[in-house]
């Protein structure tokens, strides 16, 4: 057991106590700080030791599982792996840090506080263990997992519409995760893992090296048709899944199969059941419907998580999983990619600008901003995968902040119709002050991180050769109109003469608890503005990787 | 001090100013500010005198390529930071008194040095990104000192309009830069040589439309003309505005003749739309604004080479000057009894103030002078050569007819610019009053006096050369590298004629008030903003209405199929079983009055096959 598995144990454990002890609501608060607290503390020793400098996976984590016998299809083998690597080593800092925030600004929730809170923790472990998890099957059980506290967290503690949009959420991902479990199961029965395959036909001793050689003998063996399909062991390893040589021939996963489906290969297949399933999760139009539900009917800090951490994991399945398991299927879905999340751009920022609801308004907003992390990836340009995963964090931070601030109106007012409030500058000087940050931040300022993410995605789709420009120039008209229904926002909710709709709704400024949060991811995206090569050098390694082993 | 620490210190001073200024307590607010103000003016001046050079610090690395954040000290980057420092500097010192009375005097100063921070940034920078980047902050100085009065309406709407506008400027110039970068396979300017394609450069020149608010994104300022007038003197006349003209400077060399007369036709438009449209405007603050769009036009004019960059100087100290004069006759106006609530920029209420302000009248008049042209004033030599610059070109280019017809269009700009700027000194400070209001003799405000003073002094000839008619040997133009180039005599004669235009048009129309600000293509924003709203509006229905309905509908049918299966289960399944099971409990009955009871378990068995069956046939 190491730190990796403490992150997930410690709020997983956490929980139950929280849940199941009986200790009353402030304990409930406190616990849960603290443990969030102590996680923050084991990722920074995770980040201390982090070499950015070594490609694949770190302080790595594994254990025997799960061992299954199938017969005439051979073995099936699951492993509790997990490990850090460029792309998830800033996803799981991100995921402390706004699960810290979340829990800090959660004492606007006044009813069942223990069972509150330990949702909230057991939503931290699952989140965690997709990032972490370096075995398919285990990342689809933290998947699948995560929707149960959503599910609760949405409809016990959300708004009027509660049970309408709890349900949706999880209909909507459970979709998405049908589509993904169908990709998993299928290409783990195709693909053969070779170490595991030769430590069971015993060409291996237990403590043998498994070098190159061996790997390659693996492979030409399973070409030649000399390993009987019984004797296959199959296992869930997200290295052994992104090697087409591990297919078995004349299966309908293998590039030479030939297999025709509607004119897409099975790979094609494959690559899009997998890009749909995680699209779901991002989202992308026409996909995303269940976001602005869930986000008006969710209590704030439960809007900051889905907003800051969720959503990433469409991101992170399709550069973890989608791509590289299915490089050359992916290029070719270039155009169609950037079409699509240029799609989600401008949809989402029109959408945006059409909206009363300021929450609903935000949640459009985070359309439009993970539509340029897709025309980064599809870009498949180190400049274009780079900015995408930073447009994640940045993204992570900023939609935060944006979600925060709608809390403190809301929290204050019962209300968050952007008609009903006017010139708050004048009452609530620092609110203003970090409403205006978050706004600006979020529409691509230059000196906020919001704007480095934007600027090298759409860099990246400008200079690939897998794009024509005309994706850039159109994700470009993207950031004119974000400038625009933010500004218009500003300018409604904080400048103008005071005005709110009751008379009875008192605005007083920040607390000093709400300046911490909202102040501290304020700096948090001036830092990354700044210095973007604090995350640049984090994923540097995985993306020219990536990117080789796609192009090599 | 070494060179590095002195441009470092230049580029983090107006940061560090800005969040002391913010932070200070109110008393010492302004003085700290304009102390501040000063150093930085200082460190440019040491700036002004260095070599050229370049240098870089490491800031990220990129796909491999090292990304460093590099500033690159050049003659038009020094000339800039000259006029910046000393026109801030000026702004500072004259908005003390202008803004005495306001309580958030001190945000004020706060954003002015966030702005002499990005503009900085701006005119160092060797670094495409970074240029970018600053490129973008201006642009959001400026919204923030629009709508510093943000209880006024007015002003914060022409805040985010400009804003918007500016960014539309602003994704053509990143695309622009991106593909000048991709094109020399190099991300600073310094590193680029050669011709690039036509279209990369024309990008580039469109970026630069936006914030010089030229041809056809020309609206927004005159709107900005609702924030502090100081502000509008710094931002909107002298530098910020000039950014667009600086870009043209600095991809000059290796853009390539197309996109040089692309430049120089927008802003051939610009000069005369802009002359044209400052004749008809009754609030001096936007017959000021439009006179700088025109101003821009004639730098745009220049193309971008050091004929633009002499006039961007030039121009920068005359017109901040014309601002900052027509602010103290404002603030004189808003500060009598007689017209304390009418309003104070208005030529409705204006007329003979020469005897009420003989000191704005003869900074009018001397301001206005280098708006004509007139020799003895730095604008003579600088716009005589960029009329010579055209001709010089047309003697050696393949579109000799074209830098013809822009001579063309720059006399008959002169000719509007000499009109609108007689006609309003005229209507400011000749004849007598329209309003009808008595009004009293100013007591001079001396913080207002010293900084027009001064920039009245920075305006005459004598800086440039000691020949009033001739810049030929000028030691001010060899250091800055600014070509003089020669124009036949005949120009002259042109130029004369446009002063003599102006002051007959003048004279014969002096009667004659517009009744209201006209604008020239005004129609582009409020139709350009109703149709994104329409779209927004209309793509909000089809998400709720279709595409969201779509995926309500689908998992309603899947609720009614599960209904419809669960009817088929209750009545047909189920009731197919009910019936063959009653059908056999009374056979059975039948038959168990005749059979052993052992019988019963076998009929349940027959039972029990028949049910599998049916579920096996059914699924």
């Amino acid at each position: 057991m190491g730190n990796l598995s403490y992150i997930i144990l410690l709020p997983l454990i956490a929980s139950l106590v929280v849940g199941f002890g009986k200790l009353g609501a402030s304990y409930a608060r406190l616990i849960a700080i603290v443990v969030a607290g102590i996680q923050l503390l084991i990722l920074a020793k995770i980040a201390l030791v982090f070499d950015p400098a070594q490609a694949g996976f770190q302080s790595t984590e594994s254990f025997d599982w799960i061992h299954l016998n199938l017969g005439s299809l051979g073995h099936f083998v699951s492993h509790y792996s997990l490990g850090v690597d460029g792309l998830s080593i800033g996803l799981i800092l991100l995921t402390g840090l706004v699960s810290f925030v979340a829990l800090w600004n959660s004492q606007d929730i006044h009813e069942k506080i223990e069972g509150y809170y330990a949702l909230v923790l057991l939503l931290n472990a699952s989140l965690m263990g997709c990032f972490l998890a370096r075995d398919m099957f285990l990342f689809y059980v933290f998947f699948e997992f995560m929707l149960l506290p959503m599910y609760f967290l949405i409809g016990i503690w959300g708004g009027p519409r509660r049970n309408y949009a709890s349900l949706k959420f999880f209909i909507y991902t459970l979709v998405g995760s049908l589509f993904i479990l169908i990709v998993m199961l299928g290409i783990a029965l195709a693909y053969m893992d070779p170490y595991e395959t030769a430590l069971s036909l015993q060409k291996l001793g237990i403590n043998q090296g498994f070098g190159i050689e061996a790997l390659q003998s693996m492979q030409t063996a399973l070409a030649a048709h000399e390993i009987a399909p019984n004797q296959i062991v199959h296992s869930f390893d997200l290295q052994v899944l992104s090697d087409p040589k591990n297919c078995q021939p004349n299966n309908l996963f293998s590039p030479q199969s030939g297999f025709l489906l509607g004119g897409l290969s099975g790979r094609a297949w494959g690559f899009w059941l997998l890009f749909i399933g995680f699209a779901i999760k991002l989202p992308l139009v026409p996909l995303h419907t269940w976001l602005p539900d869930a986000h008006v009917e969710a209590p704030t800090p439960i809007s900051v998580l889905l907003a800051g951490v969720l959503l990433k994991i469409g991101a992170y399945g399709w550069l973890r999983m989608a791509i590289p398991f299915f490089p050359t299927e992916a290029v070719d879905a270039a155009s169609i990619m950037a079409g699509l999340g240029v799609l989600s751009i401008i949809y989402g920022a029109y959408n945006a600008l059409a909206m009363t609801d300021l929450k609903k308004l935000v949640a459009y907003s985070s359309v439009s901003h993970m539509g340029f992390v897709l025309v980064g990836i599809a870009s498949f340009t180190p400049e274009g995968w780079q900015g995408a995963i930073f447009q994640l964090l940045s993204h992570g931070i900023l939609s935060s902040l944006l979600f925060l601030m709608v809390g403190v109106l809301y929290s204050r007012t019962g209300n968050r119709q952007i008609d009903n409030f006017s010139g708050l500058a004048s009452k609530m000087p620092w609110f203003t002050v970090v409403s205006g940050i978050a706004i600006f931040a979020s529409l691509g300022l230059p000196g906020f991180s919001g704007f480095i993410g934007e600027f090298f995605s759409l860099m990246g789709a400008f200079t690939s050769t897998h794009l024509t420009p005309i994706y850039a120039i159109l994700g470009g008209l993207g950031i004119l109109l974000g400038a625009g229904y933010l500004l218009w926002t500003f300018q409604k909710i904080y400048l103008g003469n005071y005005f709110v709709r009751e008379s009875t709704w008192e605005l007083p400024d920040l607390t000093l608890l709400e300046k911490f949060s909202l102040f501290g991811l304020g700096i948090l995206s001036i830092i990354f503005g700044i210095f973007p090569g604090i995350i640049f050098e984090l994923s540097e390694i995985f993306v020219t990787n990536s990117l080789n082993l796609i192009f090599h | 001090m070494p060179i590095q620490t002195i441009i470092l210190a230049l580029l983090i001073l107006p940061w560090l100013s800005a969040g002391l200024v913010a932070l200070l307590p109110k008393k010492v607010q302004v003085h700290a500010s304009i102390l501040l103000a000063g150093l930085f003016t200082y460190l440019a001046f040491q700036v002004g005198h260095m070599p050229e050079n370049i240098t870089s610090y490491p800031w990220f690395s990129l796909g491999g390529k090292a990304i460093v954040a590099s500033f690159w000290v050049t003659k038009s980057a020094q000339l800039l930071l000259l006029l910046v420092s000393i026109v801030a500097f000026f702004v500072q010192i004259f908005s003390k008194s202008y803004l005495a009375e306001d309580p958030n005097i001190g945000r004020y100063y706060s954003y002015l040095h966030l702005f002499i921070g990005s503009m900085t940034l701006l005119v160092l920078t060797d670094q495409i990104y970074i240029f970018y980047g600053a490129w973008e902050l201006v642009g959001a100085c400026s919204y923030l000192l629009i709508s510093f009065w943000h209880q006024k309406e007015a002003a914060i709407k022409a805040a985010k309009k400009a804003f918007l506008l500016n960014r539309i400027g602003d994704i053509a110039l990143l695309f622009g830069l991106v593909g000048l970068s991709q094109y020399f396979g190099t991300s600073v300017f310094s590193g680029m040589h050669g011709s690039a394609p036509a279209m990369i450069g024309i990008a580039v020149i469109l970026g630069g439309i936006g914030k010089s608010a030229q041809f056809p994104l020309m609206s927004w300022l005159p709107d900005a003309m609702e924030g502090p007038t100081p502000a509008s003197a710094l931002i909107h006349a002298a530098t910020m505005v000039a950014a667009g003209v600086f870009v043209g400077i600095r991809v000059f060399p290796f853009i390539g003749e197309e996109a040089h007369l692309f430049m120089g036709s927008i802003g051939a438009i610009s000069l005369v739309s802009g002359a044209f449209f400052a004749l008809f405007q009754n609030d001096i603050k936007k017959a000021l604004a439009y006179s700088t769009i025109s101003q821009l036009g004639l730098m745009w004019l220049g193309m971008g080479s050091s004929a633009s960059l002499f006039h961007l100087y030039a121009h920068g100290l005359f017109k901040a000057g014309l601002f900052l004069t027509a602010g103290s006759v404002i603030h004189y106006l808003h500060h009598q009894k007689a017209t304390h609530h009418a309003d104070a920029q208005s030529l409705h209420n204006m007329g003979g103030l020469r005897k009420q302000l003989p000191l704005s009248f003869i900074a009018y008049l001397i301001f206005g002078a280098g708006m004509l042209g007139i020799p003895f004033t730095s604008g003579f030599y600088s716009k005589e050569n960029i009329a010579g610059f055209l001709w010089d070109s047309a003697q050696h280019s393949a579109y000799a007819n074209y830098y013809y017809v822009l001579l063309g269009a720059l006399a008959l700009g002169m000719g509007l610019t000499a009109t609108y700027m007689c006609r309003q000194i005229y209507l400011i400070f000749l004849g007598q009053n329209r309003g009808g209001h008595s009004l009293e003799k100013s007591h001079n405000e001396w913080l207002q006096v010293i900084p027009i003073s001064l920039l009245i002094l920075l305006s005459l000839f004598c800086w440039i050369s000691m020949n009033p008619m001739d810049a030929h040997h000028s030691v001010f133009l060899a250091f800055f590298h600014i070509e003089n180039y020669h124009i036949p005599g005949f120009w002259l004669g042109i130029t004369a004629g446009s002063w003599i235009v102006g002051l007959g048009i003048t004279y014969l129309t002096r009667r004659w008030v517009p009744a209201k600000n006209y604008q020239f293509l005004g129609f582009i924003w409020p139709s350009a903003y109703r149709l994104a709203w329409y779209i927004g509006q209309q793509m909000q229905r089809f998400d709720a209405r279709i595409v969201d309905r779509i995926v309500v509908k689908f998992t309603e049918l899947q609720v009614v199929i599960a209904h419809l299966s669960a009817w088929t289960d209750r009545h047909l399944v189920d009731g197919s079983v009910r019936l063959i099971a009653s059908t056999s409990r009374a056979l059975g009955a039948r038959l168990q009055t005749w059979q052993s009871a052992q019988l019963h378990r076998y009929w349940f068995w027959v039972f029990f096959t028949l049910v599998f069956i049916l579920i096996y046939l059914l699924y």
